[in-house]
């Protein structure tokens, strides 16, 4: 197989299918129920940005650890970063539809409540886009600038590039922590505006890594089995696996330190977020969301033969994949729907925003040499093994 | 039984690894190696296999399961105390708790069992081939049940792969 990933013509029609009948239910949505339908595009446009974000931070750690396991299979992460940019546009849209999803946007909401008028020097529209665009500005950046580096590695060569790549990702990571707390407090914890939880951007930062980890896997594994990456096997599949783990691992600790103190405190105003979860056909969510993103995924790899087998793992990945689905619903939806919905509507969204992560992935799979070809740790990833 | 053994001191690894190669392919079994630190295809040379992993996962279970159990008998069942109007039943609560004793459980019921199997108690006499086996070196241990021109190969393997010191010696087989 030849060093350059070629988009199969099935796939480049799926995917822009995918998003013609995707804009087909949008614009319906949005025509007959908008609240609805903003809902779903933050949440739709969130969850491919937290893969793309994931993906990013798990590209960058692997620099700064100096893992060498990873090295072959870093064009994937890397074609992930891509959506970023257009995540950040649409996400951009969501100056028209803030009066439906965020109720600190009501001036007359905002007169007759003193907890929000306490927090309206952070939360106003101007600022809040301000915010908006400078992490997405970030962000760009940032990706393009580690992009570059890679790319540049695989014309000249040298360590130089790998130097460089190292302190970028340093760089990066300490932006990224900031940035995308604004993010997550901005965008989804502001729904529910009265509630707070200082646990929250770091919570949805593991599900981000979380979930960004699951998808390189998946893509790894289908790409594997179009018979790119003949390289992969079984240790690769360990430590795919081993990230997996210890994701779900913090995943469900850091899930359930949020939940366990404000259910153990019982104030009022934090206890009234999760009241609202287990009421109006949200309580099948909140638990199968801790099914799925963790219990499943915890037992299921304890076991070696799992973690090495490539059919089982791939399931999980995309068992993982509702998990992103699911716990995003159950922090968006509660705060601007009031009852669960789920119909044509959330799955033409999902379709149509799928339909776009995979036409820029595959382009920008496509558009470099699959294996990177002068990365200084490339024969150490290739002849990977461990017990 | 014979009671002459080979052993083969090593300074590196790597020179460790090459000697268990070479025997492995001339068909000479290897009767015990001591390593500074784990090495995995040191363990896999011998041909022992662990079943430590799934003995553990099932004290982690019934260890989980039990104290669930416990905590449910004593705040349910046994003495339920009104705290701030919450039920008595406080499964998140008890989480934490189950974590924390499912590790001390998974420990120390490991513990035990590794003493047992392995025959290690407290007071035992302690066997050391070479006294620095426990120290910096790569030690490896030949049974010579094999005939002369053979451990005369086998000395020879060795003293290629690197061995820093060969020496025969005489002591009970070990285990």
């Amino acid at each position: 197989m030849e060093n350059h990933y070629t988009i199969p013509k099935n796939l480049k029609l799926v995917s822009v299918a995918l998003i013609i009948v995707g804009a087909i239910i949008i614009t319906y949505a949005f025509i007959t129920q908008p609240s609805r339908a903003w809902a779903n595009l933050l949440l739709n446009n969130y969850y491919f940005l937290s893969l793309a974000i994931g993906a990013s931070f798990f590209f960058a750690i692997q620099y700064i650890t100096q893992s060498g396991w990873s090295s072959m299979f870093k064009r994937v992460p890397e074609a992930m970063m891509a959506y970023i940019p257009y995540a950040g546009i649409i996400m951009l849209m969501l100056y028209f539809g803030m009066h439906d999803l965020y109720h600190w946007t009501h001036p007359e909401v905002v007169d007759s409540d003193v907890l929000i008028q306490h927090k309206t020097p952070y939360l106003n529209t101007p600022f809040f886009l301000i915010r908006l665009v400078f992490v997405f500005i970030v962000w760009t950046i940032m990706t393009q600038l580690l992009k570059r580096a890679s790319q540049a590695e695989d014309k000249n060569g040298g360590l130089k590039y790998f130097e460089r790549s190292e302190f970028l990702s340093k760089v990066y990571i300490f932006l990224l922590a900031i940035t995308f707390s604004f993010a997550t407090f901005d965008w989804i914890m502001s729904i529910d505006v009265h509630w707070f939880s200082t646990i929250f951007s770091l919570k949805n930062f593991v599900a981000a890594f979380y979930h960004g980890a699951v998808v390189i896997t998946l893509i790894v594994i289908l790409l594997n089995e179009k018979g790119y990456f003949p390289q992969l096997n079984k240790s690769h599949l360990l430590d795919f696996s081993r990230y997996i783990f210890i994701l779900a691992i913090i995943w469900g600790y850091f899930t359930f330190s949020q939940f366990m103190i404000i259910w153990y405190g019982n104030i009022p105003e934090e206890t009234e977020y999760y009241a609202h979860r287990w009421e109006n056909g949200f309580e099948f969510i909140f638990y199968s969301n801790f099914t799925i993103n963790w219990f499943i995924p915890f037992v299921l790899l304890l076991s070696q033969a799992i973690n090495k087998n490539i059919k089982a793992l791939k399931a999980i990945c995309i068992l993982l994949l509702v998990g992103q689905y699911l716990d995003l619903y159950e922090q968006i939806f509660p705060g601007v729907m009031h009852y669960a919905v789920f119909g044509i509507v959330e799955i033409g969204f999902f379709l149509g925003f799928a339909g776009l992560f995979t036409f820029i992935t595959t382009k920008a799979l496509a558009s470099s040499p699959l294996i990177p070809m002068n990365h200084p740790y490339l024969e150490e990833s290739i002849h990977h093994h461990v017990h | 039984m014979n009671n002459q053994h080979v052993i083969g001191v090593f300074n590196e690894e790597d020179e460790l690894l090459s000697a268990i190669h070479r025997v492995k392919e001339a068909g000479i079994k290897i009767a015990e190696i001591y390593t500074p630190y784990p090495v995995h295809e040191a363990i896999e040379a011998i041909g022992k296999k662990s079943r430590f992993t799934i003995a553990a996962f099932l004290f982690g279970f019934a260890g989980a399961i039990g104290i669930l159990a416990f905590l449910q008998y004593t705040a349910v069942y046994d003495w339920p105390i009104n705290y701030g109007g919450k039920p008595t039943n406080a499964f998140p609560s008890f989480i934490v708790v189950t974590i924390v004793l499912t590790i001390l459980t998974i420990t120390l019921a490991s513990l035990f069992t590794f003493s047992v199997r392995a025959k290690v108690y407290p007071g035992k006499e302690y066997f050391m081939p070479d006294t620095r086996s426990t120290d910096d070196k790569f030690v490896i241990i030949f049974n010579m049940d094999q005939n002369a021109t053979e451990s005369s190969l086998l000395i020879q393997m060795l003293r290629e792969s690197g061995a820093s010191e060969i020496f025969e010696k005489q002591f009970q087989p070990l285990t």
